[in-house]
């Protein structure tokens, strides 16, 4: 382009050297379209350089003019025909560089806008926006930290790649919100730096970005050469929209963050709301046919012996029945209530009194032993001395549940053992440990065996008859007694509950 | 990136410019010289190696001034100093001894770039090669303004070519080569020029480099008297050292100036010396 306008000029030249008509030539004139040429194409040194050519070459008509006739109208016309394009070159052209670094910017600011606005994580978008501020600042080299810590900052640089020192021109920028600004970082005395100086020195800007929520990071800038007031100024200004724009798309990303994390919270509450219900609804199925199948009994028991007259001996085994499953009812109803209790909010009442823990363990086991043949029952006491102060009741439904748990999660049968011992890991409480091998729990589901109307599923076991409600009473009674219980468990393997109480000195 | 990767202590002050003796010891050694030969010549003694004596000192004075600003003079700048001045007055004697003797000034830009190539800091001041297009483009600006100086000076104050005496043109040429244009380019837009824009922005380094440079000019006795002569001088001597001054900060070398110096004074030398 500019050769173009150098040939241009240069056939004015030789147009005006032809005609031959001196300084008051019309084609001096010609002189301005290949200088404002340059300039709208190349801006200041463009048109800068263009128009001293066309001053230099338009000189030797003008000047003998000025040696021969002195400052006449005619001769200061001509030196003002030397001057025009000079002038006109370099003030069109710092014009056009003038507006197109405004659209520069401005086509920078809605660029960088852009790439902050899409979904994708922060540190990815923050290299496309470095390559459009050094793209834009026409710099050598730059680099965008976010975050408040040097050490945990987001880094961005073009070229990729540069070491980061925690006590960095941009770290204390970024510590204090100074910016820092050298006019040649080789020989500038505050950077602490072996690397010997070039040919041409490299102007630097360290600009803090600022937000309404402070400093949120750090722009570096490095310019070979020149670096002119402009584009000092155009920096800062993109450093305060970078700062603004990164902020709104951290908040951005926080806030889609925030609406994922709340819409993933509402599944999960619909989902466990839906289970909860589907499981109440088993639960009342449930207990339906917990409640009717002792009802039965007693209601067949009873009109037996009403209508026939039966044998002693055979109207005392009705008895016993009839004796056995209201036993079975009152047992339901207890559950139910301290459930509805639990439920309520209301504290269970205990009657807290020694009680000696080998005797109810034994007691327990004979009557399961009695019921479930198929499987093994073995009972290890820890030693003379293992008492608990409990309340019996409340001990012996948590028993009772253990058990029944442990031989209804081994269908196959299989062994049951038991142990009570004082707590190794846990000084001033008891350990009645509950092992079973029969189905295990898997590992997602153990958090949740403890809720109410649980009930794991597992093929071998879902005929298995229960409320759901075992071991979340378990729990509630452990911790009424100050105590607790844990699992352990391996599908397959089998599974160890732990039930730990105060020992008998303890208040509670 | 150094505003990164640097540590950076904001409380640090540069350490003071190294105190001026290095400059008094180098203008003690040339003074002298450049008196004895100029008193010399004055008194009728030696017409012809005095000034000689005297020119190549002031040219081997500018060598060595830039060498002490390009590297603030550190030690070891005594060995390249001395060997530098003494080959310019001796290149400077040989000239006036025998009409080839102006040949030896060639030889100098070879030892400027023997003893400069061991000291890296010499870099900075754009002692180095320079990309063919960049030293095209400083060969193109001298020799357009070699050719504009040609026309202007002939067409508006009538100057004549001096097209006999072809071998005073080229004993000028590599007076050119080898002091003139060499020892400008050196100091004025290297040393100067190179370290006022690591201070400042281009274009009031550019100016007052120049200034310096047209000065230099101006105190040259060589210099014709006449008004317009100077200020065609101070027109076109200004414009090199601009376009020098640009030239280097484009490229980064001194090259293409000095090849723009040369072709200039290439052009200029055909008015005769």
């Amino acid at each position: 382009m500019i050769a173009l306008a150098v040939a241009l000029l240069i056939a004015v030249a030789l147009g005006m050297a032809f005609a031959d008509q001196g300084p008051a030539s019309v084609l001096r004139h010609l002189y301005l379209i290949p200088t404002l040429w340059a300039a709208l194409a190349r801006g200041a040194i463009g048109g800068g350089l263009v128009g001293t050519l066309a001053g230099l070459l338009h000189a030797p008509v003008a000047l003998p003019a000025v040696e021969r006739d002195g400052l006449t109208s005619q001769t200061l016309d001509g030196l003002l025909s030397l001057a025009l394009p000079i002038v006109a070159g370099l003030l069109v052209g710092r014009l056009v560089d003038g507006s197109r670094a405004r659209a520069a910017r401005l086509a920078a600011v809605l660029a960088i806008q852009r790439r902050l606005d899409g979904p994708e994580p922060l540190d990815d978008k923050l290299i496309g926006v470095a390559r459009e501020l050094c793209a834009a600042l026409r710099a050598r080299r730059l680099a965008l930290m976010v975050g408040a810590d040097v050490r945990t900052a987001l880094l961005a640089s073009v070229p990729v790649g540069t070491l980061v020192d925690t006590d960095s021109a941009a770290a204390f920028a970024l510590a204090t919100g100074q910016r820092v600004s050298t006019v040649d970082l080789a020989a500038d005395p505050r950077l602490l730096t072996e690397e010997a100086a070039g040919p041409t020195p490299l102007r630097a800007l360290a600009l803090p970005l600022v937000s309404g929520a402070g400093v949120v990071g750090v722009m570096a800038v490095e310019w070979a050469g020149e670096l002119s007031r402009a584009t000092r100024a155009a920096a800062e200004e993109l450093a305060l929209h970078v700062g603004l724009a990164v902020e709104n798309a951290r908040l951005t990303l926080r806030q889609h963050h925030f609406a994922e994390e709340l819409a993933e919270k509402v599944s999960a509450a619909t989902a466990r709301l839906r289970e909860l219900d589907q499981a109440k609804t088993e639960f009342l199925s449930v207990v339906s046919h917990e409640l009717r199948t002792p009802l039965t009994a007693l209601q067949g028991f009873s009109e037996l012996l009403l209508r026939s007259a039966l044998a002693p001996d055979r109207a005392r085994r009705c008895l016993v029945y009839l004796h056995t499953e209201a036993c079975t009812l009152g047992r339901i109803v207890g559950e139910l209530l301290d459930l509805s209790r639990i439920e309520a909010g209301r504290p269970i009442e205990l009657r807290p009194e020694p009680v000696d823990l080998a005797e109810l363990i034994e007691r327990n086991l004979e009557i399961f032993a009695a019921e479930h043949r198929e499987h093994r029952f073995r009972w290890t006491a820890g030693g003379p001395g293992v008492a608990l102060h409990a309340d019996p009741d409340a001990l012996d439904r948590m028993v009772k549940n253990l058990l029944s748990n442990a031989v209804k999660y081994s269908p196959r049968g299989g062994r049951v053992c038991v142990s009570a011992c004082p707590a190794a890991d846990r000084p001033g409480m008891i350990e009645l440990a509950v092992e079973d091998d029969g189905v295990g729990i898997p590992a997602d589901q153990l958090s949740r065996i403890f809720d109410k109307y649980v009930r794991v599923p597992h093929p071998e076991t879902a005929a298995a008859r229960g409320l759901g409600l075992g071991l979340s009473l378990v729990k509630a009674l452990a911790e009424a007694h100050g105590g607790r219980v844990e699992v352990e468990s391996l599908p397959g393997k089998g599974s160890r509950f732990r039930l730990l109480l105060p020992e008998a000195d303890r208040d509670f | 990136m150094l505003l990164l990767s640097a540590p950076f202590d904001p409380g640090a002050l540069a350490p003071a410019r190294r105190p001026p003796r290095a400059y008094a010891q180098v203008g003690g050694a040339v003074a002298p010289l450049i008196v004895a030969g100029l008193g010399s010549a004055w008194v009728g003694a030696f017409p012809t190696l005095g000034p000689a004596l005297a020119g190549g000192a002031v040219h081997g004075g500018l060598l060595a001034l830039g060498w002490l600003l390009a590297t603030d003079a550190a030690a070891g700048w005594t060995g390249p100093v001395v060997r530098l001045v003494a080959t310019l007055i001796l290149v400077s004697v040989t000239a006036r001894l025998h009409p080839l003797g102006a040949l030896a000034f060639l030889l100098v830009p070879a030892a400027l770039l023997l003893e400069g190539r061991r000291d890296p800091r010499l870099r900075a001041i754009g002692l180095g090669g320079a990309r063919p297009a960049h030293a095209l483009a400083g060969l193109a600006a001298g020799a357009f303004l070699g050719a504009h100086l040609l026309a202007t000076a002939s067409r508006t104050f009538g100057y004549r070519l001096h097209a006999g005496d072809l071998s005073a043109y080229l004993a000028a040429l590599a007076y050119d080569v080898g002091a003139n244009a060499l020892t400008a380019e050196w100091v004025f837009r290297g040393a100067v020029f190179s370290l006022l824009w690591r201070r400042w922005a281009f274009w009031p380094a550019a100016l007052l480099a120049t200034a310096l440079a047209l000065l230099r000019y101006l105190l040259d006795p060589a210099l014709p008297h006449a008004v317009e002569a100077r200020a065609g001088a101070v027109f076109y001597l200004g414009l090199v050292g601009l376009i020098g001054c640009a030239l280097r900060a484009w490229s980064g070398s001194l090259l293409p100036g000095y090849l723009a110096a040369l072709a200039f004074f290439a052009a200029y030398r055909m008015f005769g010396s």
